[in-house]
């Protein structure tokens, strides 16, 4: 058996990641791992690689186990690990990409290129492609490069490929090859462990199925013997039907928050959408249904957009941050350390930037001013630690979002509608709470509106009042009071946007 | 997990971080001073002190801009050839027989209008600023030469006495550089527009996002430097009594920097303060009086400066990074640990 995995375990920080996990990986097959996200799946890969070291359990592959592996004793052991992020360098070409770190040398030093180009092109031809050796890889599409990477796996006649979300990146056509070309490997007997999040991709392709929730196996099963609903099911196990907060009340008097009618934007549309006085509506999708794109084209990121929006009953078009904000309307970005927080900088700088104007003049600070707002914000969002000049990067991931959020709760000019992309991406349970609290209260009062993005259904359930789902940019259901689950959510999600991703 | 609250640790910490590189900086300031005035009696004479405030007072002038546009994490290296264009067109101008006041200001336009171009080509075309004011180095030296082919000099006597005439014992251009201090300290420490440029540096798409007019930003500050790099090559003309196109702020430039990062400011952008460029730009002109007071050949001095901004800038390093250098000042007690209180408060989720 290449791959067999007994009792792994693996905290971090005192929360386990993975709790005694168990795996077996038989020849020639491709095993597919599902789970939701913070599910373990990527600890898992990571002690299979040897990236990280695992607490507890044993690793076997081809026969003799192992505490632990590192990054070459994997190789040696004949296991290649495929990230989602490629470690290609795109000005070199395909063979010397192939080759990198492992090259044929001729006597006297000089690299044997024209070998490298042969060897290659005979594993590019195993996978059944045709892509030129000699082409520099930033010349390729994404699922050329994919195709590389695993050609530059197989260089090292691994018996088992690991491949992370291997078509996450990819369009439709180029995942369903790659899927025939996995399956080709496998019929040459390598064995391929397979991280997704679609059902359907599983269906195709997959002989065994593992589903991890909370770091341990919630599912293990062939394929044959299961069905959509008992993955689902797997994943996230919601039970019966989730009443939301506010049931279904219809959207509230007169004129609503925001009102779009075939609104379009790039990757988006067209979509009919209305976010009434106090409401919270979240955009459940997968990644890549463009629930980004949409939060972002109403901040005004993505330039002109088509269709007609209205803010308070008034027309609004979004053009640029600056703009959008000077209408009440705020956006706080899925990706926290790239877009949203300056790490170097002081909290009190973080939550207040873009309102030292409006605290003091917009020729003088009023510094007084700063430290009151700020006390107020940091207390009512239990910032902890409460402390004005401590650097953003000094905090936790939950509390670097706390001040991001507070960034809009904070504001002396009335944000009227919060747009929230992925509220609480990367934080702990105690953290989510406390921001849920602060988004309702947010929206209860002064009749705001909060429009947000999640791609986790315990999520939703607990924020929104309404649910709209989103797959390849348009809405394709819209869920309310008790015909909310989290297997209703997921089902519509999954059906609509078959090849797009969690 | 629990959050512990660090709060003095923290605080500490930040305090040690902001003053360490600018307190490490005044010490070697006073040191100069003592040593230069044990080897010559002539450096601590009200006669030197004033000589070192005049010759420091154009780098000053463009230090204080150059040093907002690197916390904003740009640069601009044309500053010694619009300082050379500044000189040459008012010189010119007064020899064409205008008056002093006009002359000065439409000198200094052209600078803005250096400053106009670099900021548009950086925000609009999001060339590098190195690239962009490279070439505007290059360009606007051999402008100002075409203006000029032979040095411009013989300037009215108005003129020549701003570069070297004082009121209540001050030199007029010392007041001018204390003036560029005094509002770049004001706008970094009490404007929004302070905040806004630490922003920018440190994350400039966030801050794009948080509203701040990122371009809007970075334009002004290029448009700033122009004028101010243009404003000293009129006051260099002044105090040199003549503005010779081909080797006036000849490497200018890279002494403004050699200032701006002695005081502080991260080259990468995001970090420094104003006060530590008054320090760079003292200790510079210090060194410089000094070594020519001992007599040091030019050569010899190149040499030491070069050197000092390495040592400065290492040290500015182990500061950020360990805190050795505030405990190698104070050389008390345990060395704090920035890196625990980041674990302490921090949490394992996001970094799985």
């Amino acid at each position: 058996m290449p791959l067999e995995v007994r009792g792994l375990t693996k905290a971090f920080g005192g929360e386990l990641a993975l709790d005694g996990v168990d795996l077996d990986i038989g020849a020639g097959e491709i095993h597919a791992l599902l789970g939701p996200n913070g599910s373990g799946k990527s600890t898992l890969i990571g002690c299979l690689s040897g990236r990280l070291v695992p607490d507890r359990g044993s690793m076997a592959v081809g026969g003799k186990p192992v505490s632990r592996f590192t990054p070459r004793s994997a190789l040696a052991a004949h296991t290649a690990v495929i990230y989602q992020h490629f470690s290609l360098a795109p000005t070199l070409s395909v063979a010397d990409n192939v080759f990198l770190g492992s090259e044929h040398v001729r006597k006297g030093g000089l690299l044997d290129r024209r070998r490298q180009r042969a060897e290659t092109q005979a594993l590019l031809n195993r996978l059944g492609v045709d892509i030129d050796p000699r082409a520099p890889v930033s010349a390729l599409s994404v699922g050329q490069k994919q195709l590389v990477e695993i050609a530059k796996a197989l260089r090292h006649e691994p018996e088992l490929l690991i491949l992370d979300e291997p078509t996450a990146a990819l369009g439709e056509a180029e995942a369903r090859a790659l899927g025939r070309q996995l399956i080709g490997l496998r019929n040459s007997g390598l064995s391929i462990l397979y991280v997704t999040h679609l059902l359907g991709e599983v269906f195709e392709i997959a002989d065994k199925v593992t589903v991890l929730r909370d770091g341990r196996v919630a599912l293990r099963v062939d394929k044959q013997a299961t069905d959509r609903g008992e993955i689902l099911r797997a994943i996230a196990p919601a039970g019966g039907a989730h009443e939301l907060s506010r049931s279904d009340a219809e959207s509230p008097d007169g004129t609503p928050v925001l009102e779009l009618r075939q609104f379009r934007a790039p990757g988006v549309g067209p979509i009919d959408l209305r976010v009434g006085k106090g409401e919270v509506v979240a955009v459940f999708g997968l990644l890549g249904s463009g629930r980004s794109e949409l939060l972002e084209a109403l901040y005004g990121l993505h330039g002109r957009t088509g269709g007609t929006v209205s803010l308070q009953g008034e027309t609004f078009v979004p053009r640029s941050p600056s703009r959008s904000l000077r209408r009440g309307v705020a956006l706080v970005p899925a990706d926290r350390a790239r877009q949203s927080v300056f790490a170097d900088l002081p909290a009190i700088d973080n939550m207040l930037l873009p309102h030292l104007a409006a605290i003091g003049s917009p020729l003088w600070r009023s510094r007084r001013g700063e430290t009151r707002t700020f006390t107020r914000t940091a207390e009512a969002m239990r910032l902890a630690p409460p402390v004005a000049r401590a650097p953003a990067r000094s905090y936790s991931g939950g509390n670097q979002q706390k001040l991001v959020v507070g960034r809009w709760l904070a504001s002396l000019r009335e944000i009227g509608l919060l747009l929230l992309d992925e509220p609480t991406q990367g934080i702990d349970i105690g953290a989510r709470g406390d921001l849920y609290e602060l988004v309702r209260g947010f929206a209860a009062t002064n009749s705001r509106g909060v429009l947000f993005t999640s791609s986790d259904p315990d999520e939703v359930l607990a924020l929104a009042d309404r649910v709209l789902v989103i797959a390849r940019g348009r809405l394709v259901a819209e869920l309310r009071g008790s015909t909310v689950t989290a297997e209703a959510m997921l089902d519509q999600a999954h059906q609509q946007g078959e090849m797009a991703h969690v | 997990m629990s959050e512990r609250h660090p709060n003095i640790l923290a605080s500490l910490t930040v305090w040690v971080r902001r003053h360490a590189a600018a307190n490490a900086l005044l010490i070697g300031v006073i040191a100069l001073i003592f040593v230069f005035a044990y080897l010559n009696s002539q450096f601590l004479t009200t006669g030197n002190f004033r000589n070192i405030l005049i010759q420091s007072a154009c780098l000053a002038v463009v230090a204080v801009p150059m040093a907002l546009l690197l916390i904003s994490g740009n640069v601009d290296l044309s500053v010694g050839s619009v300082l050379a264009l500044g000189g040459v067109v008012t010189g010119l101008l007064l020899n064409h027989g205008m008056a002093i006041v006009p002359a000065i200001l439409i000198g200094i336009a052209a600078g803005t209008a250096v400053g106009v171009i670099n900021g548009i080509l950086v925000t609009v075309t999001t060339l590098s600023p190195v690239i962009v004011t490279l070439g505007a180095l290059t360009a606007v030296r051999g402008l100002a030469e075409t203006l000029a082919p032979k040095p411009v000099f013989n300037f009215p006597e108005g003129f020549v006495n701003l570069g070297d005439g004082e009121v209540l014992g001050v030199p007029y251009l010392a007041l001018v550089a204390a003036a560029a201090f005094l509002i770049g300290a004001i706008v970094m420490a009490r404007f929004p527009l302070g905040r806004h440029v630490y922003a920018i540096g440190v994350n400039p798409e966030a801050a794009f996002l948080s509203g701040i007019r990122v371009k809007r930003i970075v334009f002004l500050l290029f448009v700033v430097t122009g004028a101010a790099a243009a404003m000293a090559g009129t006051m260099l003309a002044a105090r040199l009594g003549s503005a010779p196109s081909g080797s006036l702020g000849l490497g200018f430039e890279l002494e403004v920097l050699t200032a701006v990062i002695l005081g502080g400011v991260a080259f990468t952008g995001g970090r420094g303060k104003i006060f530590g460029v008054l320090l760079g730009v003292l200790f510079l002109g210090i060194l410089q009086n000094g070594l020519t007071l001992q007599n040091v050949p030019a050569a010899t001095a190149l040499m030491i400066k070069g050197g000092t901004l390495i040592v400065a800038a290492w040290l500015d390093w182990v500061s950020v990074r360990s805190e050795g250098l505030a405990t190698l000042l104070r050389g008390v007690g345990p060395k704090p640990e920035p890196e625990k209180a980041a674990i302490v408060i921090g949490e394992g989720g996001s970094s799985r």
